[in-house]
């Protein structure tokens, strides 16, 4: 059963999860108030009266299971889920990969954690025996048949997905774990118990072979969550979309491909759904830097109305074999992180506002200079001396006695360097065009010391003007 | 002494009174030879904040820090030029050395945005330079600034006001810039982990050109057929 969003200033209510009036999951604060699965819904609120029944939704479970398999995905390409609650995941390939067993399962119940699932989890040689032993919630790590016999003996039957009338029975003969129901004789046994039971005893303790049906991922990564109450604040989604983040990391993993842009829909009840978009420098598969950068978009979002579901839709998928690769290699290997650092700053900012500079073989000093996403450093550069600063729009300086005059006069100590250029872009209009330009430049020191680039402008009306400070 | 007193001294934060303290990160050579004396490790501190008090752009405080963006350059590594004053002019910063494909320019609307954005590029650990303005940045800003850079190995520059010099800071290197005579840049430090300073270094920085005491001694007249058109209205 997940949890959801806790409300960190309350105190906890306990929840149960209810279908048809009885009890089916309860959480640990019921269960440590004396709820029990199995039991009637008056009889729990009656123990524990301020008790929240939340209705069983098949259909959310169901999608829920599909995400964490796309999420399992970043594990094993062959992953079977097994309804209601279960996920197998084949990692006898991959062991070495993730350097043991023992990692692998601390890996999967830390991301179960992490979207907020109570998992169980165990290792086995067959699959119905991990089943088995992930649902008695004996964390072990059975390498082989023997090891696995002697875990499952122990294993009392009333947590397993045995038929009920099966368990019945059972107990009837006398046996309250499995290694006592192996005790029984096998042909009595399976007359009694029926043969799709005895089967599954076999399967469990490799006597059988149990095949499984792998799960196949979507062609197209498109899943939404509804969220179990509506959200108004942004921020909060983020623990929504963490779920949904994990599931793309999986799917990308299996189809070994990245992406450098998704989208996630928040759909309101009463009006158009927001869209947010998401995009990344580099293509990425890395769910920490998917979260990052959406939580850097919610903390920004305002958001017209309460959101009810979310979705998140990925359009265009770009082949990413191995580890994530980086658009520009860092000569000190820090070119991943740099990458992370400016996506988090324009997620923020925008993308405006965080940019690289290139030259340009251009005379005009204002079309010299260019913004790029990412700077280059290929063009040469001339001899003159040229600003550090240069400011968007020349400032008007005044002229005394036929010199310039800024509070103070201004020493012109090289120059004149004379620049015209641009003549086929005619007058400078307001677009931003430079125009031509025909002027005189000067490098002059103002009466606080300062170094300043200075022009005089040839075509009337003149005048002169300052056009940068040097460093 | 014993060995527990030659651990304690040994730490980058504790100095004897006549010497410097040691730097716990080799610093970034400044490039100035009267400057490097002066500063404890012997350059700029990596992994520390200082602050450098300048009133006007032009000075000379952007060609102080220059020959160490070229250092950093040659290791390979990134520099960030976060709030500046004015629109960078990129012919300028390639011939000083910089490389411009490892510079990343971050110049939002509000001051708020680009301190925020500086203590980010400090805490991630990517760049190796961080170039910060600040016109109104309060003391709360600069000890957020310095924490920030003391978790991580990257050298950070922080331009204030000179007013801004009779306020405390916990930045552990403080220099004011002004101009010194015939051109050259005067450097008084404000606050070091060692003795305190004598007297201002004069520094001779790189100028644009040569300077001269008269007025319009570099400047040659313009040629005749460059006089303008222009004719006043009253003629």
């Amino acid at each position: 059963m997940p949890d959801g969003e806790a409300d960190a200033h309350a105190t906890p209510r306990p929840r149960v999860v209810v279908a048809a009036a009885r009890v089916v999951v309860a959480d640990e604060h019921a269960l440590a108030a004396g709820v029990e699965s199995g039991m009637g819904l008056a009889a729990a609120r009656a123990i524990a009266p301020q008790l929240t029944a939340i209705a069983r939704d098949a259909a959310r479970e169901e999608a829920a299971l599909e995400a964490l398999a796309c999420w399992a995905g970043g594990f094993t390409p062959r992953v079977v889920p097994v309804a209601p609650q279960a996920l197998l995941l084949e990692i006898g390939g991959c062991l070495r990969y993730f350097g043991g067993a023992e990692n692998i399962l601390a890996a999967a119940m830390h991301g179960c954690a992490e979207q907020g699932f109570a998992a169980g989890a165990a290792v086995a040689p067959t699959p119905q025996g991990a089943l088995w032993l992930a649902q008695a919630r004996a964390a072990v790590i059975a390498i082989d048949m023997v090891m696995l016999a002697a875990a499952l003996d122990a294993l009392p039957l009333a947590p397993l997905d045995l038929p009920a009338a099966t368990k019945r029975r059972l107990a009837e003969f006398g046996a309250r774990t499995l290694g006592d129901a192996r005790r029984l004789p096998r042909t009595g046994l399976a007359r009694r118990i029926g043969a799709a039971s005895a089967k599954q005893l076999g399967c469990a303790y490799g006597e059988w072979p149990d095949l499984r049906s792998d799960f196949v991922f979507p062609q197209r990564f498109a899943h939404a969550l509804e969220l179990p109450s509506p959200v108004e604040a942004a921020p909060a989604l983020l623990f929504a979309a963490r779920r949904l983040l994990a599931a793309l990391a999986g799917w990308l993993s299996v189809r070994q491909a990245g992406i450098a842009a998704c989208t996630l829909h928040l759909a309101h009840r009463h009006c158009a759904p927001t869209v947010v978009e998401l995009r990344f420098a580099a293509a990425t598969r890395d769910a920490g830097r998917l979260e990052r950068v959406l939580r850097e978009r919610l903390e920004r979002l305002a958001l017209p109305a309460a959101v009810e579901s979310v979705r998140l839709v990925v359009d265009t998928v770009e082949e990413l074999p191995g580890h994530s690769g980086t658009l520009f290699d860092g000569g000190s290997g820090n070119g991943d992180e740099m990458v992370a650092l400016i996506e988090r700053l324009r997620a923020r900012l925008g993308e405006v506002c965080v940019h690289g500079l290139a030259v340009v073989a251009e005379h005009r000093p204002e079309c010299a200079s260019r913004l790029l996403p990412q700077g280059r450093s290929d063009a040469p550069v001339g001899t003159a001396p040229r600003p550090f600063w240069l400011l968007a729009v020349p400032e008007v300086i005044s002229e005394r006695s036929g010199r310039p005059w800024r509070n103070g006069p201004l020493r012109l100590l090289a120059g004149p360097e004379r620049i015209e250029s641009g003549w086929w872009q005619g007058e400078a209009n307001g677009s931003g065009q430079p125009g031509d330009a025909r002027r005189d430049y000067f490098v002059a020191l103002t009466a606080d010391a300062r170094w300043a680039w200075v022009f005089r402008e040839l075509r009337p009306p003149g005048g002169w003007f300052l056009h940068g400070w040097f460093a | 002494m014993n060995s527990s007193l030659a651990h304690l001294l040994a730490r980058p934060d504790i100095w004897r009174g006549d010497r410097y303290a040691a730097a716990a990160v080799p610093a970034v050579a400044s490039g100035f030879a009267a400057l490097d004396a002066e500063l404890p490790g012997g350059g700029w501190p990596r992994g520390a904040l200082t602050e450098l008090l300048v009133d006007a752009v032009g000075l000379g405080e952007l060609a102080l820090l220059m020959p160490a963006l070229r250092g950093i350059r040659e290791k390979g590594g990134w520099s960030l030029v976060v709030g500046a004053p004015y629109p960078l002019h990129a012919p300028a910063w390639a011939a000083a050395g910089v490389d411009l494909a490892r510079l990343v320019v971050v110049s939002p609307a509000a001051e708020r945005d680009a301190l925020w954005a500086a203590e980010q590029a400090l805490v991630s650990g990517a760049p190796d330079a961080v170039v910060c303005w600040s016109e109104r940045a309060d003391a709360r800003a600069v000890r957020r600034l310095q924490v920030a850079a003391a978790s991580g190995t990257a050298a950070a520059f922080l331009f204030r006001p000179t007013r801004a010099a009779h306020e405390s800071s916990v930045a552990p290197l403080r220099l004011a810039l002004a101009a010194g005579a015939g051109g050259r840049l005067a450097v008084s430090i404000l606050k070091r982990r060692g003795p305190p300073p004598a007297a201002p270094i004069v520094l001779e920085a790189p100028r644009p050109a040569p300077y001269r005491d008269s007025a319009l001694a570099g400047a040659r007249p313009a040629p005749a057929a460059a006089r303008s058109a222009y004719r006043p209205a009253w003629a």
